[in-house]
């Protein structure tokens, strides 16, 4: 063991604010390396994207002068560097079949994924949290066995098939909700929320039964093997207080990184959701862009997905280490 | 008082196994099914029905689930539609197995620079939302079978090498290993022969999980329409398919989610018995 003398932390030293940087410079190239893999990814496409869009009885000729007209005709690196200097700046191109700027495009979108997103997660998280914890109130009992069941049950429904299934019983079948139609959020806030909320639960089902599933785990596991659990119940503290002043305190870290983790996975299933209830968000426009062959727009639309990920992983890590003096002030 | 204690114990030993078993068979009876079913029940080919005969009920003669807008049966559908998906499914796996677990294996083993490389480039890669990235595979490389193999790959193989990585950290101080490289034995010889079959299980484990994964995953593609390309049947596209009529024959879109459903759950079960046994261990 080595002895480390420690300067008294100041804001830039401090163990907090020298993780916050770590994390930081280790997004970059992650973000830029995702920008590669995707740009490498489109460039792959057979057929140019000037062919896709002049159509099959285009000549050659047309074909190299909307090329050149483009800056497709230049090697694939200085493309790159052009698109990643302009994006850097926020330019992020003009799309090819529109000739409407891609930022703008992603702006008007980006609210309504968003709000998906945003949704699907308050549902989950709002019903996941009671019933992990009633759950670990009494591992073994009935309901933990029910809501073990229903979540496993729950984790193997694809999200599109979930999605299908509601809405045949609740706008087929019960027409209580909108099979799609999307009313913007300025409009009317209730036909908004009405048109929702079969998309926002088709995603946030599994997601609740994932973080059940967790939550329910890791507080069981507390419950059971902590020395600090027998202290507090030494003490004669009630159980539900064990539960949820000490045992959630601890599993709450845990949970704020699946969550973190879960973010991408989330954002990536707004797309097929999107498309099922035609709801005008990201996700549809990638769909779009891609049968069209839209490449500048795909690869927007993809980097922004990894970003939002990314930027969901930093953050979860940054307020783990925040919350948690261990990891603050860990080897690490 | 013999008795009721000689019973429970007994319930409780056979018991333990049907954690096992139930997934087990269930997966066992949809592969058999999808593999020998249609040959044993001289079921009609998957494509090229007759159109005289869309929309068929079920318990209809000679098509057992009916059919569809193009006259074709959709119990026959379903069976090789399955074949599909799970050859989808254990390709990827695979290669996330191969491919994944020797990066994960080399890099927790050999360590320093290599490691930090191989998984700085898997962070990217995991960074990714993983339908966002098959996604743009598939059509870059455009839809048929092969090309969803790699396109999925491309996700299976760092979430594979992550655990494997993980798992190889573990074994590093163990004696055995220890005493291996202190004998001098070759870097190769050791992963294969001392790492390799002590990660396997997890890897395993993780691998039924994957098959769930990778099953949801390609029925989305296809679902898209970026999968398997139609008049091939595939979970997926017969759930789109059968879309564009919901309201009208909703059997059409419930047959191959229920499928799509218990093949997943029976995987996912499976999963999870494996691995609480490898962790109560």
């Amino acid at each position: 063991m080595t002895t480390v003398t420690r300067a008294a932390p100041t804001l830039l030293t401090s163990p907090g604010a020298r993780l916050v940087g770590k994390r930081l410079l280790m997004a970059v190239p992650i973000v830029i390396g995702v920008s590669i893999v995707t740009f490498w990814v489109l460039n792959l496409i057979p057929g140019s994207a000037a062919q896709q869009l002049l159509g099959p009885e285009a000549t050659p000729a047309q074909i190299q002068a909307l090329e050149a007209r483009l800056g497709l005709d230049r090697p694939a690196p200085v493309r790159y560097l052009a698109w990643l200097g302009g994006a850097v700046t926020g330019d992020l191109g003009t799309s090819l079949v529109s000739g409407q700027p891609v930022a703008g495009l992603l702006g008007e979108r980006l609210a309504v994924s968003g709000e998906l997103v945003m949704l699907a997660f308050v549902i989950s998280l709002g019903l996941a949290l009671p019933v992990a914890l009633l759950a670990a109130h009494r591992p073994g009992r009935l309901f933990d066995r029910v809501s073990m069941l229903v979540s496993i049950t729950g984790l193997s429904v694809a999200n599109y098939v979930l999605a299908l299934l509601l809405v045949l019983v609740f706008a087929v079948e019960l027409a209580l909700f909108p099979a799609i139609g999307f009313v913007p959020l300025t409009e009317s806030v209730g036909g908004n929320l009405q048109g929702m909320a079969l998309p926002a639960a088709a995603i946030a089902f599994p997601l609740f039964c994932f973080y059940t599933r967790f939550l329910r785990g890791d507080l069981v596991d507390q419950l059971q093997g902590e020395d600090y659990i027998v202290t507090a119940r030494a003490k004669g503290i009630g159980p539900w207080q064990v539960l949820l002043r000490h045992a959630f305190r601890n599993s709450a870290f845990g949970l704020i990184t699946v969550v973190g983790l879960n973010l991408g996975t989330l954002i990536g299933a707004t797309v097929i959701i999107e498309q099922i209830f035609a709801l005008p968000g990201i996700g549809q426009l990638m769909l779009q862009a891609i049968n069209t062959r839209d490449f500048v727009v795909v690869q927007a639309c993809v980097v922004l997905f990894a970003v939002v990920a990314v930027v969901a992983n930093l953050l979860a890590d940054l307020l783990y280490a925040v919350l948690d003096p261990r990891i603050r002030y860990g080897s690490r | 008082m013999a008795v009721a204690e000689v019973a429970p114990t007994v319930l409780r030993y056979r018991l333990r196994y049907l954690d096992v078993l139930v997934p087990a068979t269930v997966i066992a009876v949809v592969v058999l099914a999808c593999l020998v079913g249609p040959a044993l029940f001289a079921l009609p080919e998957p494509t090229g029905g007759d159109v005289l005969e869309s929309y068929m009920p079920a318990l209809s003669p000679g098509h057992l689930l009916g059919t569809d807008p193009n006259g074709n049966d959709t119990l026959s559908r379903l069976l090789h539609g399955g074949r599909s998906s799970l050859l989808v499914a254990v390709a990827v796996n695979l290669l996330g197995l191969v491919v994944g677990g020797t990066l994960g294996a080399v890099s927790g083993h050999v360590g320093g620079l290599t490691d930090t490389v191989i998984m700085r480039l898997l962070d990217v890669l995991i960074a990714f939302p993983s339908l966002v990235l098959t996604l743009a595979v598939a059509q870059s490389l455009g839809p048929s079978r092969t090309n969803t193999i790699l396109a999925l790959a491309f996700f299976s193989v760092p979430a594979f090498a992550r655990i494997a990585r993980a798992a190889t950290l573990r074994l590093r101080e163990l004696p055995f290993m220890v005493a291996g490289q202190l004998c001098g034995t070759p870097t190769p010889r050791i992963l294969l022969r001392h790492v390799a079959p002590n990660i396997a299980p997890q890897l395993i484990t993780f691998g039924m999980l994957g098959m769930g994964i990778v099953i949801v995953i390609e029925g989305a593609l296809s679902f898209l329409g970026l999968g398997i390309p139609p008049p091939a049947p595939s979970w997926g596209n017969m759930i789109s398919q059968g879309q564009q009529s919901l309201s009208a024959t909703p059997s059409l879109v419930v047959w191959p989610c229920l499928t799509l459903f218990v093949t997943v759950l029976a995987f996912n079960l499976l999963g999870e018995a494996l691995r609480a046994r490898w962790s109560g261990r």
